[in-house]
């Protein structure tokens, strides 16, 4: 399949651990991904005026028409955004967790399994609500790792805010709401967006914080994160 | 116009919409602000603004909402109540030295540059005590330049 690839700012920057492994995984899985032409920011959570927020994502599927039917936005404020903005559902907008289905495990190279290993999936905020924008399988992750034999930890941590959204606005924020999410969890910490990333590793000490693709590229025996 | 009504208007609902609101209060239980200070209501603020009051600067959610969506997973109207503190803060000109610098960029480069973004918020960073986490920031993040970023 040929995805247009949204990365957004964040994994251009410093999330570009995620956004190189989006496409590894990706290329082995035989997708594409080719960058939407000239794509600009989504806007984030920064705009107040709802039409000038949705406005940013609709320029970017503007640049996107007639090159992709598939779009795949990793960074969850930019995967809403573009969901949001596709208002006559002219594409189909996914998360990268999205194409982790049967068949993908079925080709999917096997070098680790995740046996004696702790694991809390930590999902935040935008990929589980609202309705319309959430992930469909909001079970993957777990799924994931109990597919390859790792203990899933840290059922009450996994959809509570990290608070990342205020770490420049009023850091006791969040460091407060990122410590109960330590607190409420156990082992690495697997997490999906760059600002829960950001958030958790400032205060998380000596706890792991990975990106999932870091998880994956593990079970897949790549050189290792854990 | 009042100013809260303005806002509304930037979210796309109206102000009747909220009257649907059954005050039962899930998202006062749920909300992410209350993990920090127990005083934050968004059905008192949602019933505040349907009866056409003012909402000021200093309303704990105005200041202290993180965007989690909390609230609307679990109202069963399922209404956007950070939608709505972001068209507050919009309209009440509440800005922080990082969301300008954001904006800034946004502006410039038609995105997020990081570098730029964090130049700009030097002082903020400096007097907000963000330095000591400097060593752990620059574990992943790296430096990069901004060959990619184009005007647009
Ligand atoms: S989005 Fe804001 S108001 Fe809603 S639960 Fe989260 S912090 Fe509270
Ligand atoms: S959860 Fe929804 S209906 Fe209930 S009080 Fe809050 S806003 Fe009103």
């Amino acid at each position: 399949m040929e995805y247009g690839y949204y990365p957004g700012c964040s994994l251009t920057g410093s999330a570009h651990k995620l956004d190189k492994g989006i496409k590894q995984i990706f290329a082995r899985a035989g997708h594409s991904v080719k960058e939407i032409p000239d794509w600009n920011c989504c806007g984030a959570f920064e705009y107040g005026d709802r039409n000038e927020l949705l406005n940013f994502s609709k320029k970017n599927l503007e640049k996107a028409r007639g090159h992709f039917h598939e779009i795949v936005a990793p960074c969850p404020a930019c995967y809403k955004n573009l969901k949001e903005a596709d208002e006559a559902y002219e594409f189909g907008v996914i998360h990268p967790l999205d194409i982790f289905d049967e068949s993908f495990f079925a080709w999917m190279k096997q070098g680790r399994d995740l046996k004696g290993q702790v694991f809390t999936p930590y999902y935040g905020c935008i990929l589980l609500r609202p309705r319309e924008t959430a992930l469909r399988n909001k079970n993957i992750m777990e799924d994931t790792i109990a597919r390859f034999g790792g203990e899933v930890a840290g059922e009450a941590a996994k959809d509570r805010c990290c608070g990342g959204n205020q770490i420049f606005i009023d850091k006791s924020v969040t460091e407060k709401l990122s410590g109960i999410i330590l607190e409420k969890s156990r082992g690495t910490l697997v997490v999906f967006c760059p600002l829960c990333h950001m958030a958790l590793k400032t205060f998380s000490g000596e706890r792991k914080v990975i990106y999932f693709t870091d998880l994956l590229l593990h079970i897949m025996g790549d050189k290792s994160v854990l | 116009m009042p100013k809260t009504d303005n806002a509304i208007e930037l979210t796309g609902y109206l102000r009747q919409d909220f009257s649907v609101c059954l005050g039962c209060k899930i998202c006062a239980s749920v909300c992410s602000v209350n993990d920090i200070s127990g005083n934050a209501n968004p059905q008192d603020m949602l019933q505040r603004i349907f009866l056409g009051r003012e909402i000021s600067a200093g309303e704990p959610l105005v200041r202290s909402c993180t965007g989690c969506y909390r609230c609307t997973g679990a109202c069963p109207w399922e209404i956007r109540i950070p939608d709505v503190v972001r068209a507050l803060r919009h309209e009440l000109k509440i800005e922080s030295p990082f969301e300008k610098a954001f904006k800034g960029s946004v502006a410039l480069f038609g995105r997020v540059y990081e570098p730029y973004v964090l130049m700009k918020a030097v002082p903020f960073l400096l007097k907000g005590g963000y330095i000591q986490h400097m060593g752990r920031w620059m574990e992943y993040m790296g430096f990069h330049l901004p060959h990619k970023v184009k005007r647009t």
